[in-house]
């Protein structure tokens, strides 16, 4: 059996159609003899057999279309070998996937000469870290010639495991993620108690201001799944370790007494500390506090982790002169900054919540 | 030996090529008794008769054709062109015929042939007469397109064009002409093609550039040395078949390029040299590659002609600006 | 007013379309065996033309061009050329070609997407086969020049189209031919049609024949479908160009009775009654009628012909069929005289991406 195929009859003609057949199967033909006539886009013409021998089928009808390089004739002896595609083979699109492009490179976004980040690659500089002086702020050879000699001064980096490296990611994400806004006030603290507990007194301001303000006691989904307001409030409350950032999770603020509240928070310490934080105690915070006034600062552009909208931070309390019934008196406050996603959240919701915190503050007791 | 002009150095050269091989024909209008329009070929005729130096009638198309024809019959014909305005008559023969006769007849036939014109602005000529388009050639397979820009390399390189066994397209800066003297050795000794001459070494910056440019390229060179900075000045000469590897070898020191050329910006031949400059060189290159060149504009007539000529100046600021990337 | 200038065309032929001859032969006719060959000539491409055609109808040949109905003027110019003249074709020049030693294996191979095809073992330097219309017509007023030069006794023949006349280099090229007196011969194969234009529509002049007039030589009309008319003219005006006296224009009227090449359907632009008509002139029938009528020629030498006709066909066919394509870097081989450096990575390239060395082994 041998099988001819149409010939691309004019120069890069698609089809044929098929006008009328000279031979029938089981008619003996010898070669060049007339075999059929088609129509192309060009013209009309026939087509002669290119080989002798029985024709065993005819693959089309007369008024069929035909594409260049499908089954036109079967032959039933083939003397010779089958040359029916030698010249004009038919291009078949190729369906292979292309390769995947890589990853974009982390330095993307530097503008940086080929050379120049040729000679950050042969010395280890990252260029996202190098100070550009360059025209049209370009980092220039000697950026990073002096960037090389800094990270050699300081030896070699030492790479992020476990907690720090997930807070790595973390913290990426978020700030991929979110469009943060931040505010701050200052709280009057100078009628507390002695002795008052600062996180025990934030943790109640903080369910009290999410009762006046439910907007920043929420998950915001995306544009299209939008947000869930929270009836409980768990708290989110990050604690620094050697290791990295911890924030573990204190459920249901609001409905929980100061003695249990407290408890609560010193087992989170221990557990803390002892890195045998169960998982799902790290999981479900509606709105974080940091209190990173124990290790000093004021006030803080806090970093907001989705899908939460919103962290409380508050800065060391201090004696600070403070202007009281039109006479400067020196007075223990505490300094606060609230930072809030500004997708979902407005910032008239935000400067209503931060306030019905400093007013829950400066109660005396 | 003595000072001679960029034509003289042609018609010496020609004369050279002629007396050593009688198969060197010399073709054209008015290259008889008038000697070419330019004296490009005075006196050749008295010297080696009519049936080497042959007026031709007004047609270009003819005169590339005829070349061919010559060429495959073993003759080593030099066409001349008034101006490269007229030329283009000649581009079917050149495109169609000339430049791809050997590969068609696997080397039975072939064309041993030069096409001399004039090319480039900055004379005053009338209209058609200023245009400088080798880039249409230099993006011809099988031919080669050479530029002299002084006299020493115009004696050199048509010698060494007329003693190629395959086409040339020789362009003469007409601007040059008459505007330098050099002293050139009537030695019989080609100077090489497909090879770039590097007229100036310098390792802050490589300026690439070729026919009447050179001139410009090297009085920025020049200032740029008053401030210390040391360019290198390569005269690119062959343009088709393109000497990469000198360029490359230079911008490899240097990491920076401009490139001058008076024909228009787009498409020109120094698109060719920085995209090669971005295949092979990307990793050399400290600023971006720089062009300064003729505006993508129909060539003015001679009012405005001196402001679309690049000048030392316009290079200079193209060099200033790559030197910022330090 | 007086006149200044003033001319005529004539016009030859020696047997009309019933095969009867007008007038006397010129002598080389006079000879049955010269006829035979002629004959033979024009049998041989004909059966050459449908095999090609065959070939390109069941994709193994690409584009071609016949010369059905044309044979004649083809078969005269290569039987008139010398042996070291220069023939500078048209496309349509198969039989002259043939004649002067180009196989037909390598105009298979020419048509059938393969520059070896024109790098012809017999007549070295005679110029490839040339598809844009007319422009071969400077490179053989070059190469005329080349021989006049060389003093020697030579001549070119450029073979144009009728619509080849209407083109600037062709008429430059005549001109200068004019001017310098080169030993060269155009012939126009005037076969009515540049592919859907009819020889009306390409020009005003009664005759294409008188350009020459105007580039100041002799223009002959001929009756391109008489061989021995072709041959007799040819036979003046290259034994003219030879003794220095100059070019010569013969226009061949002809008819061409097939498409314009195979990517072409004539019936789109002219009538099949027009066509039929003109199968009645057609050459080889008419050699043969007169060569039957003076007893040089029966059916036995008819059948005997055919078949050594088909046989050497076939095998040249074969043989085009069984030639292996060049390595893709072949087409690096020629470019120039000696690859530039600068090309080398290009060819580098071509043989890694193509596999090449699996192919050439």
């Amino acid at each position: 059996m041998s099988t001819f195929h149409l010939p691309d009859l004019g120069e890069g003609l698609q089809e044929a159609e098929i006008v009328s057949w000279h031979v029938g199967v089981g008619d003996h033909v010898v070669a060049d003899q007339p075999l059929v006539s088609v129509e192309t886009e060009k013209a009309v013409v026939e087509i002669p057999a290119p080989q002798s021998g029985r024709i065993a089928k005819l693959f089309a009808e007369p008024g069929d279309i035909v594409a260049t390089g499908a089954p036109l004739v079967e032959f039933e002896a083939a003397p010779t070998a089958d040359q029916g595609t030698v010249v004009g083979a038919i291009p078949e699109a190729e369906s292979k996937p292309g390769p995947r492009p890589k990853a974009a490179r982390e330095t993307r976004g530097v503008k940086a000469a080929p050379a120049v980040r040729a000679l950050a690659g042969k010395l280890g500089v990252d260029l996202s870290v190098v100070a550009a002086s360059g025209p049209g702020n370009t980092i220039t050879t000697a950026d990073v010639e002096r960037a090389a000699a800094t990270i050699e001064d300081a030896g070699p980096p030492e790479p992020l495991r476990g907690v720090r490296r997930a807070m790595a990611q973390n913290m990426e994400r978020a700030h991929a993620e979110v469009v943060p806004a931040t505010v701050t006030e200052v709280a009057d603290i100078h009628d507390w108690p002695p002795g008052s507990d600062i996180t025990l007194r934030l943790i109640r301001a903080i369910a009290m201001a999410c009762k006046a303000e439910p907007a920043l006691n929420a998950w915001y989904l995306g544009r299209d799944a939008g947000r869930r307001l929270h009836d409980k409030v768990h708290l989110g409350i990050a604690m620094d370790t050697e290791d990295g950032l911890f924030v573990p999770v204190l459920r249901d603020i609001a409905s929980r007494g100061e003695a249990d509240l407290r408890r609560g928070l010193g087992r989170m310490k221990a557990d803390v500390q002892a890195r045998s934080v169960p998982l799902e105690e790290l999981r479900g915070q509606t709105i974080t506090l940091s209190n990173f006034g124990m290790f000093g600062g004021r006030h803080a552009a806090l970093v907001v982790m989705p899908p939460q909208v919103a962290i409380i931070g508050a800065g060391r309390s201090r004696e600070a002169v403070v202007a009281r019934n039109g006479k400067p008196t020196v007075r223990r406050v505490l300094p606060l900054s609230l930072t809030f996603d500004h997708r979902p959240v407005m910032g008239g919701e935000a400067s209503r919540f931060l306030a019905a915190v400093v007013a829950d503050l400066e109660k005396a007791s | 030996m003595s000072e001679i002009t960029l034509v003289e150095a042609v018609r010496l050269a020609l004369a050279r090529a002629m007396s050593e091989d009688d198969g060197v024909l010399v073709l054209g209008e008015d290259v008889g008794p008038d000697g070419g329009v330019f004296r490009a070929t005075e006196g050749l005729l008295e010297r080696f008769g009519a049936e080497r130096v042959i007026d031709t009638p007004l047609s270009e198309s003819l005169f590339a054709g005829l070349a061919v024809g010559l060429g495959a019959q073993g003759f080593r014909p030099v066409v001349e062109f008034q101006f490269m305005g007229f030329i283009y008559p000649a581009i079917d023969q050149v495109l169609n015929h000339a430049g791809r006769l050997r590969n068609r007849t696997r080397g039975r036939l072939t064309c041993p042939m030069v096409i001399r014109a004039p090319y480039g602005g900055g004379i005053h000529a009338p209209e058609h007469h200023s245009e400088s388009t080798e880039a249409l050639f230099a993006h011809i397979p099988g031919i080669r397109v050479v530029i002299p820009s002084s006299p020493a390399r115009a004696y050199g390189l048509l010698l060494a064009a007329i003693r190629d066994p395959d086409p040339v397209i020789f362009l003469e800066p007409k601007r040059v002409y008459r505007a330098v003297k050099e002293t050139v050795a009537d030695d019989g000794q080609a100077a090489p093609l497909d090879a770039c001459f590097l007229l100036r070494e310098g390792h802050d910056l490589t300026l690439v550039s070729w026919g009447a440019m050179i001139k410009e390229t090297l009085a920025a060179a020049d200032a740029l040395a008053e401030s210390g900075i040391e360019a290198a000045v390569i005269d690119v000469a062959t343009l088709k078949p393109l000497d990469m590897t000198t360029i490359l070898r230079s911008v490899e020191a240097s990491g920076r390029c401009v490139i001058v050329h008076e024909a228009a910006l787009a498409g020109g031949v120094g698109a060719e040299i920085a995209a090669r400059l971005a295949d092979e060189g990307l990793t050399s290159l400290l600023a971006p590659v720089r062009r300064v060149a003729g505006y993508d504009t129909v060539m003015p007539l001679p009012r405005l002609e001196a402001h679309y000529l690049p000048d030392s100046e316009r290079i200079l600021a193209a060099a200033r600006e790559t030197l910022e990337f330090a | 007013m007086s006149k200044v200038a003033s001319f005529e065309i004539n016009y030859t032929r020696f047997l009309d379309p019933q095969g009867q001859a007008v007038g006397d032969l010129p002598s080389f006719a006079q000879d049955p065996a010269a006829l035979i060959e002629l004959y033979r000539a024009m049998v041989l491409t004909r059966a050459f033309d449908a095999k090609a055609v065959a070939l390109q109808r069941t994709g193994r040949l690409g584009t071609f061009a016949s010369s059905l109905g044309q044979e004649a003027v083809a078969a005269g110019v290569g039987a008139a050329m010398a042996a070291d003249d220069v023939l500078l074709p048209s496309f349509r020049e198969q039989g002259a070609q043939f004649r002067r030693g180009v196989t037909m294996t390598e105009l298979l191979l020419y048509w059938g997407g393969d520059e070896r095809g024109s790098d012809f073992a017999g007549p070295r330097q005679d110029f490839p086969i040339c598809v844009p219309v007319g422009t071969q017509a400077p490179h053989a007023a070059g190469v005329a020049l080349a021989l006049q030069l060389r003093g020697e006794a030579r001549a070119a023949v450029c073979v144009i189209g009728d619509g080849a006349t209407s083109r600037g280099d062709v008429y430059e090229a005549m001109n200068f031919a004019g001017v310098r007196r080169l030993p060269l011969v155009f012939v126009v194969n005037n076969n009515g049609w540049a592919i859907s234009v009819p020889r009306a529509q390409q020009s005003a002049a009664e005759t294409l024949a008188q350009k020459a007039v105007a580039a100041g030589f002799p223009g002959r009309q001929v009756d391109g479908n008489d061989v021995i008319a072709v041959r007799a003219v040819l036979d003046e005006a290259l034994a003219r160009a030879r003794a220095g006296e100059g070019p010569t224009l013969i226009e061949a009227l002809t008819y061409r009775l097939s498409d314009h090449t195979t990517a072409d359907d004539a019936t789109r632009y002219r009538d099949d009654t027009e066509v039929s008509a003109r199968w009645k002139e057609e050459p080889v029938a008419r050699l043969r009628t007169y060569l039957v009528e003076i007893g040089a020629w029966g059916k036995d030498d008819e059948e005997g012909l055919l078949a050594d006709c088909d046989r050497e066909v076939e095998a040249a066919a074969d043989a085009y069929l069984a030639t292996a394509p060049m390595p893709p870097s072949a087409m690096f081989d020629h470019l120039y005289a000696e690859l530039p450096r600068e090309l080398e990575a290009q060819r580098e390239a071509l043989s890694q991406s193509s596999d090449e060395g699996d192919i050439s082994g």
